[in-house]
């Protein structure tokens, strides 16, 4: 297991996080960090526990064993300072949707006590524009597509200015141009000091926008790391990230999966 | 062709049916099994009985009863039906995936009726047993058996029908964008208004000497034999007086007014489905644009509380959903109802405890309206609650909180109307404003709690958004407090009487003694019937901090 990089403080902490329903273990043992400013990559198949982890990270889960600290606060037993810190983004996002864009921009303001006034109002009117969902008004999110649903999520998340943002899929649905902004929007924030961590299954974002990446396969972290790290480790200096996935998280290959389903 | 694609979609609702149920605890299906167990022996039973009482002893007013009960049932039916006839007709992406595929919508229609019929016929087992009761009572011939189980399914049939025929009708010739407000209006207004009519008027069938004037409430009921909702009480009756021609004549009415109702409501789905499927399958696309800038203007203003952002959410939500508003609205018209139905110059209200009964009954009534599914009705936005810097206490308390003030004015309005018109005096009054507070705000907190301790969060219908667990322990709550508070009153009432000398209870003295014994026993209640209401919301804060399923996007 690689180390993240010394220097900044840790931000997010997972600590032997094991998540079992029944006899069945669905994370065992997670640890890994991410330290401030950096932007991590959660990857893994369908079901390896991606979505599991996140939200023990969060607090929507309550890990049968293990410890997640959210800037050195644990998210159960400090659960308001740990909260007051974090936004997390789940793959299909929490919404009003008999609320416009703005109500809940205001609802999400106020349930994290942000000081009403100009500069809020001013700061929502710049995300609103950002994610080009100004002109919506008196429209409902109940009525939006899945790619302004994630808009307004992430709009949601932002507007508070959480120091650590845990993203589950963030770019699920949207559309290249809103793609694009994200992936930039990300680099900006963790240059200003947010933490992100990324779970995703679109390996390019990932490869494109981590420094360090931590693959789950069937609730184990086998593998953290930069690419070159990782190349290494599979002692391939060419392999892209889906080619280092591919074996880390090793199947059946798909051209045979293929051959079976048309025999 | 036809058969087997209804035969496909009602096999695979059975199939999720059947799932949820398997999927509960064993503590959670022997309790809804002891509960179905003892609802059919008691209620069912009941009926039974008072139906066959009734047929044996009544044998002149056979035919009032059983028109009255299926007339009543239709009432029943249109008074709680509509959500589950908009849910299961128009709302849903099963729905959506019935939609796309190549099925007719006649396939649809019969799927969805059948289903939508299954509440309907649960409530109306009650009025089965009661005219089973009937024919038992006064020795009907077999026939009548088979034929009241038909005669009620094609009762609930043609209810359930009509309900689908309105609800179309309003889609059809409403302009789209007030089409919603419409049909929460005709859902939420027309069988209570129906209800309420026919309870005022019934009312008046009781002389002020205490006692029932039956001949009175005959001939209302005569009244209405014409309407169609009582033929079917009309055959059963024909059959045990023997008469099989004019039993016949009304089976028959009843059948062809049951098909020319199929058939209306069947073309009228299929020229409606797809815009009910955008009309109620969501919010509406856009609200009023002022309403939307106004609520804005209200959030611009103090300090950021997540209290307020909860309750200004609240009601923008409720505003805007058409199947909780449409349930809103005869909670908030029966009291406005009763109130006036006593103001009436024919009524006459007697006596503190009449007074007592009806402020209890009315608080407990809204609570269980609006504070029980107040934290369910979150839906996946609990989630949001879940990871903001508030506690699970605060949630509880603000939703508390937010469901008071309706309650209370409603409630404490009502009170005193109803204390003018019986000329109370000052400190019954005082007494009425005091026990309006304390009832209410415990039952608020009794309902809030019975939705916390068993969320249904993906439910996507206000009734089913508490489980059984929740629900029995929202009854138990309520039952428990109800019955302290008002046992306290009376003996601080009954103890006052006994310390002025004045003798109410029979054999026991009245001294000042035994007045203050009485008032001691009075507080013993009331903590008694807080300690209720405080053990719920500890049980409800420690559910909801321990919650942490998945929601389902509904």
């Amino acid at each position: 297991m690689t180390p993240p990089p010394a220097g900044s403080p840790i931000a997010v902490e997972a600590q032997n996080l094991v998540k079992s329903y029944g006899v069945v273990r669905a994370v065992d043992g997670v640890s890994f960090q991410v330290r401030r400013g950096e932007i991590v990559g959660f990857l893994g198949a369908n079901g390896a526990g991606k979505t599991t982890t996140l939200r023990m990270l969060c607090g929507l889960l309550t890990p049968t064993s293990g410890k997640a600290l959210i800037d050195g606060f644990d998210i159960h037993a400090q659960p308001l300072e740990a909260k007051a810190r974090l936004g997390y983004l789940d793959e299909e996002p929490f919404v009003h949707p008999h609320l416009t864009g703005r109500e809940f921009l205001n609802y999400i303001a106020d349930l994290y006590r942000m000081p009403r006034g100009p500069e809020r109002q001013g700061r929502m009117e710049k995300l609103l524009g950002l994610f080009e969902l100004a002109d919506r008004n008196g429209e409902l999110i109940g009525a939006y597509s899945h790619g302004m649903k994630q808009k307004i999520g992430l709009a949601s998340l932002l507007i508070r200015e959480p120091s650590v943002l845990l993203l589950d899929e963030p770019t699920n649905g949207l559309d290249p141009r809103s793609a694009r902004l994200v992936k930039d929007l990300l680099e900006e924030l963790a240059a200003l000091g947010t933490t992100v961590l990324l779970s995703t299954h679109i390996l390019e974002v990932a490869q494109a926008l981590c420094k360090r990446v931590a693959i789950i396969d069937r609730g184990h972290i086998v593998a953290t790391g930069t690419i070159e790290e990782l190349r290494a480790q599979a002692g391939s200096e060419q392999a892209s990230l889906e080619d280092l996935f591919l074996k880390l998280t090793a199947g059946p290959e798909s051209r045979e999966l293929i051959e079976r389903l048309l025999a | 062709m036809t058969d087997s694609a209804t035969r496909v979609i009602l096999k695979a609702e059975l199939l999720a049916w059947r799932h949820r149920l398997l999927g509960r605890s064993p503590v959670r299906l022997a309790l809804l099994g002891i509960f179905l167990l003892a609802g059919a022996v008691f209620i069912g039973g009941g009926a039974f009985t008072v139906g066959a009482a009734a047929g044996h002893f009544l044998p002149i007013a056979r035919d009032t009863i059983l028109t009255g009960g299926f007339t009543s049932l239709s009432v029943l039916m249109l008074v709680i039906g509509f959500p589950t006839v908009i849910a299961t007709f128009f709302v849903g992406r099963e729905l959506l995936q019935l939609v796309l595929a190549p099925i007719r919508p006649l396939d649809i229609f019969i799927a969805r009726l059948v289903l939508a019929m299954s509440a309907n016929l649960l409530i109306s087992s009650i009025l089965l047993m009661g005219t089973l009761g009937v024919g038992v009572g006064s020795g009907a011939p077999i026939v009548f058996y088979p034929l009241t189980f038909l005669l009620i399914f094609v009762q609930v049939l043609v209810v359930t029908a009509l309900q689908a025929i309105l609800m179309s009708i309003v889609l059809r010739w409403v302009p789209a964008r007030i089409a919603r407000d419409v049909a929460a209006a005709v859902a939420g207004l027309s069988g209570a208004g129906f209800y309420l009519a026919w309870n005022i008027n019934l009312r008046q069938s009781f002389s002020p000497q205490n006692h029932p004037d039956l001949s009175n409430f005959t001939s209302l009921v005569n009244h209405v034999e014409w309407l169609p909702s009582a033929w079917p009480g009309h055959a059963l009756s024909a059959v045990i007086a023997g008469n099989p021609s004019e039993a016949a004549t009304w089976v028959l009415f009843s059948v062809v007014l049951a098909v020319l109702v199929l058939a209306i409501a069947e073309i009228l789905y299929r020229r409606t489905l797809l815009t009910g499927l955008g009309v109620f399958g969501g919010p509406p696309a856009i609200w009023r644009r002022g309403a939307a800038k106004q609520a804005i203007a209200v959030a611009r203003q103090g300090a950021a509380s997540p209290f307020r952002a909860i309750a200004l959410k609240d009601w923008l939500s409720y505003r805007r959903d058409i199947r909780r508003l449409s349930r809103m609205l005869p909670a908030f018209l029966f009291p406005v109802g009763y109130a006036f139905a006593f103001l009436r110059p024919s009524r006459s209200i007697t006596g503190f405890w009449t007074e007592v009964f009806l402020v209890g009954f009315i608080s407990m009534f809204m609570s269980t309206a609006l504070a029980t599914p107040s934290i369910p009705s979150e839906r996946r936005g609990f989630q949001l609650l879940r990871m903001a810097p508030m506690t699970m206490a605060q949630v509880i308390r603000a939703k508390i909180m937010l469901t008071l003030p309706p309650v209370l004015v409603l409630t404490f309005i009502f009170s005193m109307v109803v204390a003018t018109v019986s000329a109370s005096g000052v400190a019954q009054y005082v007494e009425l404003a005091a026990l309006v507070l304390w009832l209410g705000t415990g039952f608020v907190a009794v309902g809030v709690s019975a939705g916390a301790i068993d969320p249904r969060f993906d439910a996507s219908d206000d009734r089913r958004a508490v489980g059984l667990v929740g629900t029995l322990a929202g009854l138990a709550g309520t039952l428990g407090f109800g019955l302290l508070s008002v046992g306290a009153l009376a003996l601080v009432v009954f103890g006052y009487s006994a310390t002025q000398g004045i003798k109410q209870l029979g054999p026991i003295p009245a001294t000042p003694e035994v007045g203050a014994l009485m008032w001691a026993g009075g507080v013993v209640l009331l903590v008694g019937a807080a300690a209720i209401v405080i053990t719920l919301l500890w049980f409800a804060n420690s559910r909801l901090r321990a919650w942490e399923g998945a929601i389902a996007s509904v």
